[in-house]
C-alpha cells in the first residue's frame, strides 16, 4: 500500500460557488468552459499528481500478477440522500466490486454525464464526497472524463467509475465456489441504502432516521483474506436486488442450495419499519456497505468475530448455510418455523398497499 | 384488504379544515389523515394506518388482553389442555343439570 | 414495531398451531378472504404448521387481482395521454392489460407516478394545474374511505384537474357468491381484518346464520391468523356458526363510522365484474352522480370496452378455492409473475403469485413434520 500512498489525494476547500451558477452545454464542448469546469470544480478536490498531469490517459506503475477490473455506472435518484450522494456511492460501489474478488483496490477512473442546469453547488458536494471517499480508501482517482447533455436527459448527473485492483494473495472468491456445508455470513444490517434513497425520493413522503450504509468494504475483506486466504469461497455485496438476488445468483453459479434463517438476519429497526410501511421485503433492498461471506462452516465463528472487531462489521452474523439440496434455490426458515422460497424478482420491488 | 400498519400519533394539526397528524412507525414518520378518528385520538395513542389514513384507533387494553390470552393458550401443554377441556365439560354438565 | 412484531413470535405460533391440531377431530376446510392474509400464510409457512387439521383455501381478496381487464385497459389508455399524470398504488404497475402494463406505458413516455396515499395524488394535481391528474382508485372497503376523502377534498378545495378511475369491490357479496356455488367446499371463513376495521362486522351476521358458517374477523400477523383459525375450528367442532372477532385491538362491531359515512356519501353500490369470477350484483362502488365530474371514465369519455381473457387461465377455479395454484397445468411454466396469464399471478397477494414466490419449495418437496 506504500506505493499507492504516494498517489493519495489531497483535499482542499473549493472556492464557494454563487448559488445561481449552473452547468451549461458549453461546459462539455472541450473549449474554455470545459477547461474552467475542470480547473474550478474538479481539480480543487482531486489533487493526486497523476490526475493533475491531465494526460489523455493516466500512466501508473505496473504490478505483477493478475488484476481485477470493475466498472459500474451510477444513476441514483435523488443524487443526494442521507448518508451520502451519488459521488461517494460511485467510489464505494466500484471499490467494493473490486474487493469482492479478493483484490486490493489500487486506482479509480470516473466519467461524468452532467445535465445542463445542474447547480455547481451540488456538483461540488458530489466531487467533494468522491474525493473524500477515495482518500479514506487510499485509492487515487487518476483519470476522468466529463460530458454535458441537455436539460432533462440526465437526472442531474450520472457517474461511471472503473476500479482496478491487484490480486496479491491466495484469496480468490468467486460466485461458483460456494460448497455444500459452507456457512453464509453477512457483515452488517441489510437494506439501509435502498430505504434511505426511497425515503429521500419525493412522493412517498416519509421521514426516517435511515442513512445509506454506503462504505468501502476493503478493510473487512483484508481481514478475512489475511486470516482465511483461499478458504474465503465467495464474497458479494448485495446491491441492486438485495441479499435475495445476490444469493440466488451464487446458488445458481455454484449449483448448490442455500438455506437462510430469518431470525438471524440483522436489520435496523427503522429500516424494518420503513419496509413494513411500504410492503417491501428487506431481502430485496440494496445495501452498499455490507457484504455476504461464504466460507467453510468451521471458520464461521472466527470470521464473524473478526468482522465484529471492525466498526463496519459490528453487526456481522451467520445467516445461513449452503446445502446440496434444491440446487440453485434459496430457501428461508421463517421466524415461525415454516419455510419459504426466496426467489429472484422479475423487476424492482414496488411499494404495495395490499 | 391489507397493509394496515400500527403507529403512534406524535402530533395533531389541521390542514384547511382537515384533521392531520404525524404518526411514528417504529422510527419512520409520516403525515397521516386523522379525520376518521379525530374525535377519539390524542398524541400518544396508537392508530392503524392504511394508505395515509388512520382507519381506527388501536385499543391498547384490548390488545393486551388478546395477547395475554394468546400467550397463555400457546403455552398450554398436553396435560393443561386435557385439564381445561375436562373443566369445560364439567361446567357444561353442571349447566345442563341446573336447567 | 409495537402491535406488530409481538404477533410474530415463533414459539407462541407453534403453541397455537399445536392447540389447533389438538382441537380438530377431523380435517376442516377454511378460507382466508384477504390477499394480505394469504401473503402471510404462504410467506411464513403457516400452513405447514397446521398439518392435516386444516386445509386453507385462498380467497379472492386481492383487489389488484380482481380488477377487470377492462379497467386495466382504461388505465393504460389514460396513462398514455400526454395531458395526464397517471397516479397509482405500486401494486398496479405490473398488472398486464390486453397489450402491456403501466410500467411499459411509462417507458414509452407516459407519466406514471407511484403514490402512497390518494391525498398525495390530489397534492400533485394542486401543484400541476396545467396537467390532468388521474388516480387509479382500486381497493376493497378498506381503501374506499381514503379514496372518498380525496374526491371530497378535491371538490372542497376546488381542485378541478383531479379525477379517479374507480375499481372498488366489496367483500360480503363475494363471500355469498362463493357460498352459493354448489361446488363450494369452504366450511368457515377468516374475514378480512382491515375491511372490518372500517365496516365493522354486522353485515357478516346474516351470512354466518344463513349459510351456517363460522366467520372469524382476523388480523394479518402470524399469531392473528393462527388464532383466527383456532377460533374457527373450535366453532366447527362445537357446531356453532357465529361471527367472532379475533382482531379486537382494531375492530369493533360498528367499524369506523365517520369513514363509512363519507364512503356512503361519495360512492354508491353497483354491480361489478370480478376478474376470474364474473359479475357479482351490488359488489362494487362507483361515484355518485353528484361527483360525476371527478369520474375519470366520464371526464375522458372512455366508454365501454370488452376484452378476452387468456383461455388457459384457471383463475376462476383458483379464486373459488376449487384448484390450488400449483395444480394448474400452466403454473410456473406458461404462467409466471413475469408472464402472467391471469389475475392471481399478477399481484404479490394473489394466491398463484404467493405460491410461486414463496411456496414453490414446499409444493415441490414433501412437507417435513413440524
Amino acid at each position: 500500500m506504500t506505493r499507492t500512498a504516494e498517489f493519495v489525494n489531497g483535499l482542499t476547500c473549493p472556492a464557494p460557488a454563487p448559488p445561481t451558477e449552473r452547468i451549461q452545454l458549453g461546459h462539455g464542448s472541450g473549449g474554455k468552459l470545459s477547461a474552467a469546469l475542470l480547473k474550478d470544480r474538479f481539480l480543487p478536490h482531486l489533487t493526486n499528481p497523476v490526475l493533475r498531469q491531465l494526460g489523455d490517459a493516466a500512466v501508473v506503475p505496473v504490478f505483477t500478477g493478475e488484476i481485477a477490473i470493475s466498472t459500474d455506472t451510477f444513476v441514483v435518484n435523488p443524487v443526494e440522500f442521507p448518508g451520502g450522494n451519488i459521488g461517494s456511492l460511485a467510489v464505494h460501489g466500484t471499490l467494493n466490486d473490486v474487493a469482492m474478488m479478493g483484490a486490493v483496490p489500487r486506482f479509480l477512473s470516473a466519467g461524468f454525464v452532467l445535465e445542463e442546469g445542474l447547480e455547481f453547488a451540488v456538483l461540488d458536494r458530489v466531487i467533494g464526497a468522491m474525493a473524500a471517499a477515495a482518500l479514506a480508501a487510499g485509492v487515487p482517482l487518476v483519470t476522468g472524463d466529463t460530458k454535458v447533455v441537455e436539460r432533462g436527459k440526465a437526472d442531474g448527473l450520472y457517474i461511471n467509475t472503473t476500479g482496478i485492483g491487484t490480486l496479491d494473495g491466495p484469496c480468490r472468491p468467486a460466485p461458483h465456489r460456494a460448497a455444500n456445508g459452507d456457512a453464509v455470513l453477512v457483515s452488517g444490517p441489510i437494506g439501509a441504502h435502498g430505504m434511505a434513497v426511497m425515503a429521500a425520493r419525493e412522493g412517498l413522503g416519509f421521514e426516517a432516521e435511515i442513512e445509506s450504509d454506503s462504505a468501502t468494504l476493503y478493510p473487512l475483506v483484508a481481514r478475512l483474506a489475511g486470516r482465511f486466504g483461499g478458504d474465503v469461497h465467495v464474497l458479494r455485496d448485495p446491491t441492486r436486488g438485495g441479499v435475495a438476488s445476490a444469493l440466488n445468483e451464487i446458488a445458481a453459479a455454484s449449483q448448490c442450495g442455500i438455506v437462510l434463517e430469518e431470525d438471524a438476519l440483522p436489520i435496523q429497526g427503522s429500516v424494518a419499519a420503513a419496509c413494513e410501511m411500504l410492503g417491501l421485503d428487506p431481502l430485496y433492498v440494496a445495501g452498499e456497505g455490507v457484504m455476504l461471506v461464504i466460507l467453510p462452516a468451521r471458520h464461521a465463528e472466527a470470521a464473524v468475530a473478526d468482522m465484529r472487531s471492525h466498526p463496519l462489521g459490528a453487526c456481522a452474523a451467520c445467516i445461513g448455510r449452503v446445502v446440496a439440496d434444491h440446487p440453485g434455490m434459496v430457501v428461508m426458515r421463517t421466524g415461525i418455523g415454516g419455510t419459504r422460497v426466496v426467489d429472484m424478482l422479475p423487476g424492482d420491488q414496488l411499494p404495495r398497499i395490499c | 384488504m391489507c397493509l394496515g400498519i400500527p403507529g403512534r400519533v406524535v402530533e395533531v394539526h389541521d390542514d384547511r379544515g382537515l384533521a392531520m397528524g404525524i404518526v411514528d412507525f417504529g422510527g419512520v414518520r409520516r403525515e397521516v389523515c386523522l379525520a376518521y378518528i379525530a374525535d377519539r385520538v390524542r398524541p400518544g395513542d396508537y392508530a392503524l394506518v392504511h394508505v395515509g389514513f388512520a382507519i381506527s384507533r388501536i385499543d391498547e387494553a384490548e390488545a393486551r388482553r388478546t395477547f395475554e390470552a394468546l400467550r397463555e393458550m400457546s403455552q398450554l401443554d398436553e396435560l393443561d389442555w386435557l385439564r381445561e377441556t375436562a373443566d369445560q365439560e364439567l361446567r357444561e354438565m353442571d349447566a345442563r343439570a341446573a336447567t | 414495531m409495537k402491535y406488530l412484531a409481538e404477533y410474530r413470535d415463533g414459539t407462541m405460533a407453534r403453541g397455537i398451531a399445536a392447540q389447533i391440531r389438538r382441537t380438530a377431530t377431523r380435517r376442516w376446510v377454511l378460507m382466508e378472504v384477504c390477499g394480505g392474509q394469504t401473503h402471510t400464510i404462504v410467506k411464513q409457512g403457516l400452513d405447514e404448521l397446521l398439518g392435516d387439521s386444516v386445509e386453507m383455501i385462498h380467497g379472492p381478496g386481492c383487489p389488484v387481482c380482481v380488477t377487470p381487464l377492462e379497467q386495466i385497459d382504461k388505465a393504460l389508455a389514460l396513462a398514455a395521454r400526454p395531458d395526464v399524470i397517471f397516479t397509482s398504488f405500486g401494486d398496479m404497475l405490473r398488472v398486464p392489460g390486453s397489450e402491456c402494463d403501466l410500467l411499459q406505458i411509462r417507458a414509452r413516455g407516459g407519466t406514471v407516478r407511484i403514490v402512497y396515499s390518494p391525498l398525495d395524488a390530489l397534492a400533485l394535481a394542486a401543484r400541476n394545474p396545467e396537467r390532468e391528474v388521474v388516480f387509479f382508485a382500486v381497493g376493497f372497503e378498506t381503501t374506499a374511505p381514503a379514496n372518498a376523502m380525496a374526491v371530497w377534498r378535491a371538490r372542497e378545495l376546488g381542485i378541478r384537474n383531479f379525477s379517479v378511475l374507480v375499481s372498488h369491490v366489496t367483500v360480503p357479496p363475494a363471500m355469498v357468491a362463493l357460498l352459493s356455488d354448489p361446488a363450494n367446499r369452504v366450511q368457515g371463513f377468516l374475514a378480512a381484518g382491515h375491511v372490518c376495521t372500517v365496516m365493522g362486522w354486522k353485515e357478516y351476521e346474516p351470512i354466518a346464520a344463513g349459510f351456517k358458517v363460522p366467520i372469524v374477523v382476523t388480523g394479518f400477523e402470524p399469531l392473528d391468523i393462527l388464532e383466527g383459525i383456532h377460533l374457527a375450528v373450535r366453532q366447527l367442532e362445537e357446531g356453532r356458526h357465529e361471527v367472532e372477532n379475533q382482531y379486537a385491538r382494531a375492530v369493533t362491531r360498528e367499524g369506523t363510522v365517520p369513514a363509512r359515512t363519507l364512503v356512503e356519501r361519495v360512492f354508491q353500490l353497483v354491480d361489478r365484474k370480478w376478474r376470474g369470477i364474473g359479475e357479482i350484483p351490488a359488489s362494487g362502488l362507483a361515484l355518485r352522480e353528484e361527483f360525476a365530474e371527478f369520474d375519470a371514465e366520464r371526464r375522458f369519455r372512455l366508454g365501454a370496452i370488452t376484452v378476452e381473457e387468456p383461455v388457459e387461465c384457471r383463475a376462476g377455479a383458483v379464486l373459488r378455492g376449487q384448484l390450488k395454484p400449483h395444480q394448474c397445468p400452466a403454473f410456473g411454466t406458461r404462467c409466471t409473475p413475469e408472464h402472467p396469464l391471469g389475475a392471481p399471478m399478477v399481484s404479490s397477494e394473489g394466491a398463484c403469485a404467493a405460491y410461486y414466490n414463496y411456496g414453490r419449495f414446499r409444493t415441490a418437496q414433501p412437507a417435513e413434520a413440524p
